[in-house]
This record gives structure tokens, C-alpha cells and sequence, in this order.
């Protein structure tokens, strides 16, 4: 009777995003504003950066604040295989992709024997370390950055010039995929022995969890997806330079949404972003320009609202689990 | 004689110069329930440890169903058959009871169904049928010792370590906690178990082993080891010796 009950929660969840995601592709034909689509864009693209995030610091609580890194590697190799090899965007997001899986793999190795803060600390630098080897590497455009070249509306070189629809169509696939695959995930062997990992680690290896590995596969897994995301992120701003792809802030925008919303969640990462990226745009565009860094105030400032008001994330209101836990 | 199941030969552990364990060599039969007692800092939780594989032997080695493990880790010996529970409980604190179950249930089925089924059995089994969605931080501490061994048991493993999961119970908790220990047995695991009520240890296991000073003071039947005059001495106290 218990298996119906969490097979019909499972089920159900699986039918509120299919009508979402419905919903969602379906705004643009109405909402025409470029400006208001460009938000739309953002919000989908950083909900599912958020979710890829979560899967890896959320449900293995191993907290990366160095996922620009592999955002960085991701939008790096799409435009440099594109731009030196003529490789198109889809297979260079894939490449991107499958190299920084490795790389967190190769990152993974010595960090993941670092507890709590000194492993988050460890992420830092390393991303910050990524950051320099790309403002000093040359053959990759150095500090001035790639501008990849447009030769007209193509989906096949994955570039739109004048519709936006398209990367919104994109935007919305990969935070399908990125739910997805979270969705999945979470009634799997690995979904449960990353729950147990963040719980209590010594508690897992007892029950035959083997620790290191559990790391390991959700590093490759959240550094896959941020990469496709950050391919993307390139081919829609079709600009790069290490600043603008690796910077420091792309790891905490990508950590903001999932605790916001609620960390480890299903939901939480898209909750978060719906709410965070719209606000942070509106707010950035009121202030202006010279405004620099207020769109990260409005965040601290939601931050620390949530952390004393509902420790557990937004979507610790939707939950039935609560009440039956109050008791 | 068939082999024992599990054996430890000649076991040193050293924490510095803190002799924690030394040339122990114990050996526990299948189908048994062995209880492992001795005073604060004798080395028994340092000896489960040992046996659990949470950290190697500065020396000797330890053999379980046959083979010699002193070499592999928790996990690999989790797979082998050893379950245990921990002193100072270790839940899954965000996970409900349910899920605490299924991640000791996945080491023996990789299919989601049937770890939950028999995650949903071993619940049933140990009592705690009733608490299966709720959050193991909203359990009370009974009932958390419950789930330790449930989430063992969820392992099958061939022997049982149990550390303490009677201590600091009120009498009817542990007696139902004896019963259980009883049925487990029953099922077919061996139970290696360190305990400090004497009043509870003693009707229920088969043998006895004190540790003292990190070596072997006595073993026995229990009904011989608490009439030991070197067990009185170190660990009981002559007040107990009028008792027994």
C-alpha cells in the first residue's frame, strides 16, 4: 500500500512538469517582448544550471562553489571547436560536456577526501586557477575573449540572429532534461546512496555504500550538464571571454536558486530561479548600469530572508511532508 | 567442526602509544550470540571497528566466512555480510525511515521495487511498521536504535554487530530490544554484541568474551564468566560477587 502511495507521488510529480514545461512552451507565442523572452531565456538556462548544481552539493551535499569552472569549460570548447574546427555547437556542447565530466573526475580525486567548508574552499581556487590559465592562454583568446562569427540564422550552426524563440526552445529542452534526469536519479540506487553520503558518511560506507564513488559519479554528472549549459550560454551571447563565462559569480548564481528554493529538492533549483532571475533582472534594469552588483544585493538579501524564515527552501511550503512531520 | 564465521588472529591496535587492542584473537560460531563486555576503555568498540573495517589493524588479521578481509574496507565487508549498528546513532537525518532502509537494502537488490519491498519486510520485522514516512530525525531515540538495526538487518548480512543498541533504554524498550535480538538470531544471523546491562546481556547470549586493558580477560559461558573472580575484579566489582 505504501509502494501505490510513493509510486502515485512519483507519478504525480512527473505529470506537473510535463504540464510546466507545456505551459511554458507555449508563453513566447504570446509574450512577444524581447526584452521580457531574454529574461524568460535566463530563467530557464539558470534553473537548469541550479538543478545540475543540486545534484552534486544538494542531494550528496557536497557543496561546489566552483561550478563556473565547468560552465566555463563547457562555453570554451563549443566556441574553440567551433571557431578552429568548424565542429558544430551540438557536438561541441556533448564534447564540452564529456571533458569536464573527466575533469571533475580528475578535480574529484585528491578533493573528495576534503570535509564540509575545506572541500567548498578547494573549489574556489580551483575555478579561480581555471579562470587564469584562460585569461593567459592565447590560443584561446586570451583576456579579449572569442567572438563567434554569425553567418546568418542557422540550426544546424545553432545561431538566430533575429527570433530568440529558438534558444528558448533550447533553454526550456535542457531544464526538461535537467529535472529529468534529477527526477530519475532520485529513485535510483545512486540518488539514495547520495542522500546517505551527505547524511552521514560513515553511516553509508556500514551499509555497503562506497563513498568516494558515489562522489565521484554525481561530480561527473552535475559537471556534464553545467557544461551543455554553458555551450549554450556561449552560442546565445555569442561573445566569450574568461570573465564573462569563468568568473566567480556564475558558481554562486548557479548555488543561489537550488537554496533559495530549497536545497536537495526535486523542485527547489526551478522554484529558485523563477523567482530570483526575473527579480534580479528587473532590478538591475531599473537601477541602470551604474547600478553594478545591486541584482547581488536583492540576492544576499533573499538569501538571508530564507535562511531565517525557512531554512528548508521555498518548496518546503508545497510539501505534505511537512505538516505530517509537525505532527 | 565447521569454520568459524568470523575470527580475529592475533589483533593489535595501536593509537600512538595507546595500546587499544592487544593479541586479541577471538572466534565467534555461526548461529551464535556472542556478547562482548568489559569496562569503559577496555577496547571493545576499537575491536568492532576492527571487525567493521572502519580502519585496518596495526597487526594481525581477521577472517570472516572463510577469508581473510583485514584488508578491505566498511563497504566491501558490508557486501561480504557484516551489518552493524553504531554507539552513538547514526540515522540518515533527512531521509524518512522508509528511505533509511532502502539504502541497506540496495547492497543485495539493485531493483528499486524490490529494495523497497524488503526495506518495507524488515521494518515490519524490528517494529517500527508504523513509522515508515516519518523523518528519522522525528523518531525518539528507541526508536532510532530500531532503525539502525533495521537498516542493518536491510544489508542480510551473516553476522550482526551490535554496538550498545540496549544501553539507555527503559526495561520494557530493551526487553522488546532482547526479543529482538532473539528473533534475529532466529532468522539465521550470528550476533556479536557489545553491552553494558549486565542484567540483560547475560540471559540472552550463548558465550561471553571480556576484554580488559585491550586483551582477553575471560571468555565463556556467561553463567562462569560472572563467577570469574579476575571478571569481578576488573569489571563487575565485588558487590556483584554476593549476587552470583
Amino acid at each position: 500500500m505504501m509502494d501505490t502511495d510513493f509510486a502515485n507521488r512519483r507519478r504525480r510529480d512527473l505529470i506537473v512538469a510535463f504540464c510546466l514545461a507545456a505551459i511554458a512552451a507555449i508563453v513566447p507565442l504570446f509574450v512577444k517582448d524581447v526584452y521580457v523572452q531574454n529574461i524568460m531565456v535566463l530563467t530557464l538556462m539558470w534553473g537548469a544550471l541550479s538543478q545540475s548544481w543540486n545534484i552534486l552539493s544538494g542531494y550528496c551535499g557536497q557543496i561546489s562553489l566552483g561550478h563556473a569552472l565547468y560552465f566555463g569549460l563547457g562555453a570554451y570548447t563549443t566556441t574553440l571547436l567551433f571557431t578552429k574546427f568548424g565542429v558544430l555547437p551540438w557536438f561541441g556542447m556533448l564534447g564540452g560536456g564529456v571533458i569536464s565530466a573527466v575533469i571533475a573526475m580528475g578535480l574529484g580525486y585528491p578533493c573528495f577526501r576534503l570535509r564540509g567548508h575545506y572541500f567548498a574552499i578547494a573549489t574556489i581556487v580551483i575555478a579561480e586557477i581555471g579562470l587564469l590559465l584562460f585569461h593567459n592562454w592565447d590560443w584561446a583568446g586570451a583576456a579579449l575573449g572569442i567572438t563567434i562569427p554569425m553567418s546568418g540564422d542557422s540550426w544546424l550552426k545553432f545561431q538566430f540572429a533575429r527570433s530568440k524563440l529558438p534558444y528558448f526552445y533550447f533553454a526550456l529542452a535542457l531544464a526538461c532534461v535537467a529535472w529529468f534526469v534529477t527526477w530519475w536519479l532520485e529513485d535510483s540506487k545512486w540518488g539514495y546512496w547520495w542522500r546517505a553520503v551527505k547524511d552521514n558518511p560513515e553511516a553509508a560506507e556500514s551499509l555497503g555504500v562506497v563513498v568516494f564513488n558515489s562522489k565521484m559519479g554525481a561530480a561527473a554528472v552535475s559537471a556534464f550538464l553545467v557544461a551543455v549549459g554553458g555551450g549554450f550560454y556561449a552560442q546565445f551571447v555569442s561573445y566569450i571571454d574568461p570573465e564573462s563565462v569563468m568568473g566567480f559569480q556564475f558558481s554562486l548564481l548557479m548555488a543561489l536558486p537550488a537554496v533559495l528554493g530549497g536545497i536537495g529538492t526535486l523542485w527547489g533549483p526551478m522554484l529558485g530561479a523563477v523567482i530570483l532571475i526575473p527579480v534580479t533582472e528587473l532590478t538591475r534594469s531599473f537601477i541602470g548600469g551604474s547600478g553594478r552588483g545591486v541584482d547581488l544585493i536583492v540576492y544576499g538579501g533573499l538569501i538571508i530572508a530564507i535562511s531565517l524564515a525557512r531554512p528548508q527552501g521555498l518548496v518546503g511550503l508545497f510539501s505534505p511532508k511537512r505538516k505530517e512531520a509537525v505532527r | 567442526m565447521t569454520a568459524p564465521l568470523l575470527e580475529t588472529r592475533g589483533v593489535w591496535q595501536r593509537f600512538g602509544g595507546l595500546v587499544a587492542n592487544s593479541d586479541v584473537s577471538i572466534s565467534i560460531g555461526r548461529g551464535e550470540i556472542v556478547g562482548l563486555i568489559g569496562p569503559n576503555g577496555a577496547g571493545k568498540s576499537t575491536l568492532f571497528n576492527l571487525i567493521a573495517g572502519v580502519l585496518p589493524p596495526t597487526q594481525g588479521s581477521i577472517w570472516f566466512d572463510g577469508e581473510d578481509v583485514t584488508a578491505l574496507p566498511a563497504a566491501e565487508r558490508c557486501v561480504r555480510g557484516v551489518g552493524r549498528t553504531f554507539q552513538v546513532v547514526k540515522s540518515f537525518e533527512t531521509m524518512s525511515v522508509i528511505d533509511n532502509v532502502i539504502v541497506g537494502a540496495l547492497v543485495r537488490n539493485t531493483v528499486m521495487r524490490i529494495a523497497r519491498r524488503k526495506a518495507h519486510e524488515v521494518l515490519e520485522f524490528c517494529g517500527l511498521g508504523a513509522r515508515v514516512n516519518v523523518l528519522a530525525s522525528d523518531l525518539v531515540p528507541s526508536e532510532k536504535r530500531r532503525l539502525e538495526v533495521a537498516r542493518a538487518l536491510a544489508t542480510e548480512p551473516k553476522l550482526l554487530l551490535l554496538d550498545e543498541v540496549l544501553t539507555g533504554l527503559t526495561p520494557i524498550e530493551a526487553q522488546t530490544g532482547v526479543e529482538l535480538v532473539r528473533k534475529v538470531r532466529a532468522s539465521g544471523v550470528t550476533v556479536l554484541m557489545v553491552e553494558h546491562v549486565m542484567e540483560i546481556v547475560m540471559p540472552l547470549v550463548d558465550r561471553a568474551i571480556v576484554l580488559d586493558l585491550g586483551k582477553v580477560l575471560v571468555e565463556g559461558k556467561p553463567g562462569d564468566v560472572v563467577r570469574d573472580p579476575k571478571v569481578i575484579t576488573a569489571y563487575l566489582g565485588d558487590r556483584h560477587a554476593v549476587g552470583a
